[in-house]
């Protein structure tokens, strides 16, 4: 089988000792094989990809000397004109190329907008200065950096002033020289430190911090949506059989994950009326008209559609909101010790918080990879806004990290 | 090994790709001179190329790896070979330059991938009418343009419609460069198990395409509170805005609060659910909204034509063999996921580790995927015809494989009695990217497919996304990987990060997705 004349295999890395007998060397032999394989199989992909990249480069960049040179106003024909640039040449609507792409062509513009695409990440690992007098396609390299996403993005921790007076933490970020996000809102912070946006409930139209959303709604539609209390009633005469596991016999043990108590929903939602919360700006989905959607029919309709619930979103608040939103904070706190002596498993240590319900659970098991950071409320700063972060630095529901 | 006959009867002529804009129209010079000889040359090419492929990727191995140098015997090697495209020959890269020498043939076949080496440029070319045949062999095993010949079968589901990719570039090339559906969710208290379930659902080609090609436009919509809606408009969002930030699930949750399932009752809660639930009762949801209107009963034949059930339905068939007379019964059923305990396999390698080395001793997917859908096991099952209660064999096998398999590792163990508490249970399963679901249709039952490579090839499955959870059975976290072409990333609700293989492939999952490979 074997035809080495070498000492290995193909890739002459994994090399049997010297004095192994046969056997050893063949073993030694058929692993430097696939060790060779894989090498290939790697290389034969990256190589169709760039190839493939600086080819349709050429081609992209003859045609566009071919259409500036043709006369014709129709930018979609084929121009009747004949161009040669190092790479390809352009005739009778057909690009041909010149040599090897790898060797004639070494930028790589974007098959779709046609610009240059960067080639590195602008940050983190392998980051190079891209240069500023190019504009370059929209698609960058994904950033790879610890504390931050594929887009360079980090967040403010939604609320390190958590259960501290407001006063506190403006006394906190008052001396604090650097930018400190969170300091006034959005304009002090840099671009790439985001926020927890704010959404709108469906139903009663105000504007909720995202991470406040669940309980909301729960409070909000759960009651009267669902009938949250005949199902309940329902759900304690069954005697706890958990009746949601009837629509398959497959159903998984995993059903009873994270509600081991049968009546557990009954528990919850129903006296979270405090929940509603005021919170501008929401950031997360600025829906610009301009970006584009893939049907410009859709597109107009879409866009309306949005626009109006972020208008809601961003609607100016009102006082007495506030005022509610203060005093829920006992409320809530209330409502989570009624769960724990509800729940028939682990009678809770006071400090937490039901079954995963809180996140602050999750920054236990996710110890943040990120420091904390002195925060605000949404971008859009205000003293409003700033106000209602201290309040809300008060409740449980942070999201994790 | 027959060598390959010299001129293939072809009534047709064989056509070189059109050009395209923003494409050269050969894979280089020599190409072009391949190809612009006459119309015999540039058939016995084409042809020739298919042949090539068809024994790379239909055959045993042994065939395309056996380089038979001109002057001395034929030699297998594990190491890629090179078929000439102008001759029977197989080379080994050391002949190759030779027999280019000796007869002017150069072109040639990498045996591994399929790709065109061209002597003159000494570099592979990719070819856009080669390369347009390569992909379709390794993609759907045809060289057609569809997928018919594999639609009668019975063994595939039908091609989720509008499948074609280049439909769906065509629909979101307006589409700014920057939106490419990556964009993480925020957790709206709790919500992570929803986040990564929607984050597989955003990077499930078959729904993607569905949604961004308006199968279910949220403009044209009557029902309030639409969750088929809600998803519409967060594909919209995904892949047609710029914006990086975070996504606000809003229309989704209060969708999901509205709700009024009764079976899912036990989910609807402000609490930390489970995300194989919430998978199912989203996947019952965008059924009822876009299909026939009738539940999706397990247990039931339930055959339907919406995207959910284009997407992830399958059937299963259990055969029941009466010890006694040895009658047959066969009862087929829908399902949407397949559920692989681990409890048991975990005791079996418990007691045998026992004493041992200590700690979990791991699994492998197909391990529990063989004690599910291979194995049989004992049951009582009225008999029709002793007409009467007898001792049976119960095997369960794949009747029809689905367009995205969707694997459920039962981690979460329910103990009835003992407190009502449930257990997770962490022992590994190993699971790979590529899995050949082959072994578990009734169709490897029948007969002899060892040796069918084309069958194993449109059993195999790629995996697309993993859910795993971490931590505690009630206070953990969930994450989740997808995978959009060849990078994987990871999502952490808001957060996006790039993910390596091998971040995917040594975490936790709970639930796993793959994706035939016809498809992508
Ligand atoms: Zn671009
Ligand atoms: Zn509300
Ligand atoms: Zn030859
Ligand atoms: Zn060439
Ligand atoms: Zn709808
Ligand atoms: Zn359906
Ligand atoms: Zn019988």
């Amino acid at each position: 089988m074997s035809s080495e004349t070498g000492e290995t295999g193909k890739a002459g890395i994994i090399v049997a000792p010297e004095g192994a007998n046969s056997m050893d060397k063949l073993a030694h032999s058929v692993l430097d094989d696939l060790l060779y394989n894989i090498v290939h199989d790697l290389l034969i992909k990256v190589h169709r990809d760039e190839k493939m990249a600086r080819a349709a480069t050429a081609a992209i960049k003859v045609e566009k000397l071919a259409s500036d040179a043709s006369e014709s106003s129709t930018p979609d024909a084929k121009p009747d004109v004949r161009i040669e640039t190092d790479a390809a040449i352009y005739e009778e609507g057909k690009v041909l190329l010149k040599g090897n792409p790898l060797k004639t062509t070494k930028e790589i513009l974007c098959p779709r907008c046609h610009l240059p695409r960067l080639l590195h990440p602008t940050d983190g690992k392998g980051a190079k200065k891209q240069d500023q007098s190019i504009i370059y396609c929209k698609k960058h390299p994904y950033i790879e950096k610890p504390g931050y996403d594929i887009y360079g993005q980090t967040w403010v921790a939604p609320g390190p002033g958590r259960g501290k007076k407001k006063k506190d933490m403006e006394k906190k970020l008052d001396p604090d020289a650097s930018p400190a996000p969170g300091e006034g809102g959005a304009k002090d912070r840099p671009p790439n430190v985001l926020s927890f946006p704010s959404a709108t409930c469906s139903k009663c139209k105000r504007c909720i911090l995202v991470t406040r959303l669940n309980n909301h709604m729960g409070s909000c539609i759960g009651n009267s949506g669902r009938n949250a209390s005949r199902a309940a009633a329902q759900k304690i005469s069954n005697g706890g059989s958990n009746g949601g596991s009837q629509n398959n016999d497959n159903t998984p043990p995993g059903s009873q994950k994270g509600t081991p108590l049968p009546a557990s929903r009954a528990a919850s939602p129903r006296k979270r009326d405090g929940d509603e919360f005021d919170e501008d700006g929401d950031d997360s989905d600025p829906n610009n008209p301009k970006k584009k959607k893939p049907k410009p029919n859709v597109l107009t309709k879409k866009v309306i559609l949005k626009s109006k619930s972020q208008s809601q979103g961003q609607g100016p608040s009102n006082k007495k909101e506030k005022v509610k939103a203060n005093s829920m904070l006992s409320m809530e706190q209330r409502v989570d010790d009624e769960d724990s002596k509800n729940s028939t498993v682990q009678v809770a240590p006071k400090k937490s918080t039901p079954k995963g319900t809180s996140p602050i659970k999750k920054l236990k098991i996710n110890p943040s990879s990120k420091p904390p950071q002195p925060t605000s409320g949404p971008k859009k700063g205000s003293k409003r806004e700033r106000d209602q972060e201290s309040e809300s630095s008060g409740t449980l529901s942070s999201p994790p990290q | 090994m027959a060598a390959r006959p010299a001129t293939p009867a072809s009534p047709k002529n064989s056509k070189v790709k059109a050009p395209q804009p923003g494409q050269p129209q050969y894979g280089c010079e020599h190409v072009q001179r391949l190809f612009n000889q006459d119309q015999a040359t540039t058939n016995t090419s084409i042809q020739h190329y298919k042949m090539i492929l068809r024994s790379i990727f239909d055959t045993t191995p042994l065939i395309p790896q056996t380089a038979k140098p001109m002057d001395s015997a034929a030699v297998t090697i594990l190491t890629p070979t090179y078929l000439c495209l102008q001759c029977p020959s197989t080379l080994t890269e050391e002949d190759r330059a030779k027999h280019g020498h000796k007869k002017a043939h150069r072109f040639y076949v990498d045996s591994r991938s399929g790709g065109v080496y061209c002597q003159m440029c000494d570099d592979i070319v990719w070819d856009p009418t080669f390369e347009e045949l390569r992909l379709r062999k390794i993609g759907t095993g045809t060289f057609s343009t569809n997928r018919k010949r594999k639609n009668e079968d019975e063994l595939f589901a039908a091609d989720p419609s509008k499948e074609s990719p280049q439909y769906i570039s065509t629909n979101t090339s307006i589409a700014s460069c920057k939106a490419n559906g990556l964009r993480g969710i925020y957790n709206a208290g709790a919500t992570c198990y929803q986040n990564v379930v929607l984050q597989s659902f955003l990077h499930n080609p078959v729904l993607r395409n569905f949604y961004l090609s308006d199968g279910h436009q949220s403009s044209n919509c009557e029902i309030p509170h639409c969750l088929s809606c809600a998803m519409d408009d967060m594909f919209q969002d995904f892949y047609a805005l710029e914006n990086t930030n975070g996504y606000t699930a809003a229309n989704i949750l209060s969708g999901f609060w509205i709700s009024d399932k009764k079976a899912f009752e036990n989910l609807v809660t402000t609490k930390e659910q489970d995300a194989h639930e919430f998978f199912q009762f989203l996947a019952e949801e965008l059924h009822e909204r876009n299909g026939d209107g009738k539940k999706p009963e397990t247990g039931s034949e339930h055959s339907c034509n919406c995207i959910i059930h284009q997407t992830f339905y399958g059937k299963l068939q259990s055969t029941t063999t009466c010890q006694h007379c040895g009658g047959v019964t066969n009862q087929v059923q829908s399902f949407l996921d397949l559920s692989l305990p681990l409890e048991n396999l975990t005791q079996k390698r418990g007691k045998k580790n026992s004493g041992a080395a200590k700690g979990p001793a791991h699994m492998t997917l197909t391990e529990c995927l063989d004690e599910e859908y291979i194995k049989s096991d004992k049951c009582e099952y009225r008999c029709h015809n002793c007409n009467s209660m007898q001792q049976a064999r119960r095997q369960t096998a794949i009747k029809r494989l689905p367009n995205v398999l969707s694997i459920q590792l039962k981690r979460f163990e329910f103990k009835q009695g003992r407190n009502e508490r449930a257990a997770k249970i962490d022992t590994p399963v190993h699971f790979p990217l590529q899995l050949n679901m082959l072994p578990y249709t009734n169709r490897a039952r029948g007969g002899d497919v060892k040796d069918n490579y084309e069958l194993a090839r449109s059993c195999t499955y790629d995996l697309l996304s993993v859910v795993v959870h971490v931590g505690e059975i009630d206070t953990g976290h969930y994450v989740s990987y997808c995978r959009v072409g060849d990078q994987w990333f990871q999502f952490n609700d808001h957060k996006v990060e790039l993910a390596q293989k091998s971040d995917v492939l040594g975490a936790k999952a709970y639930l796993l997705f793959y994706i035939i490979r016809s498809l992508t």
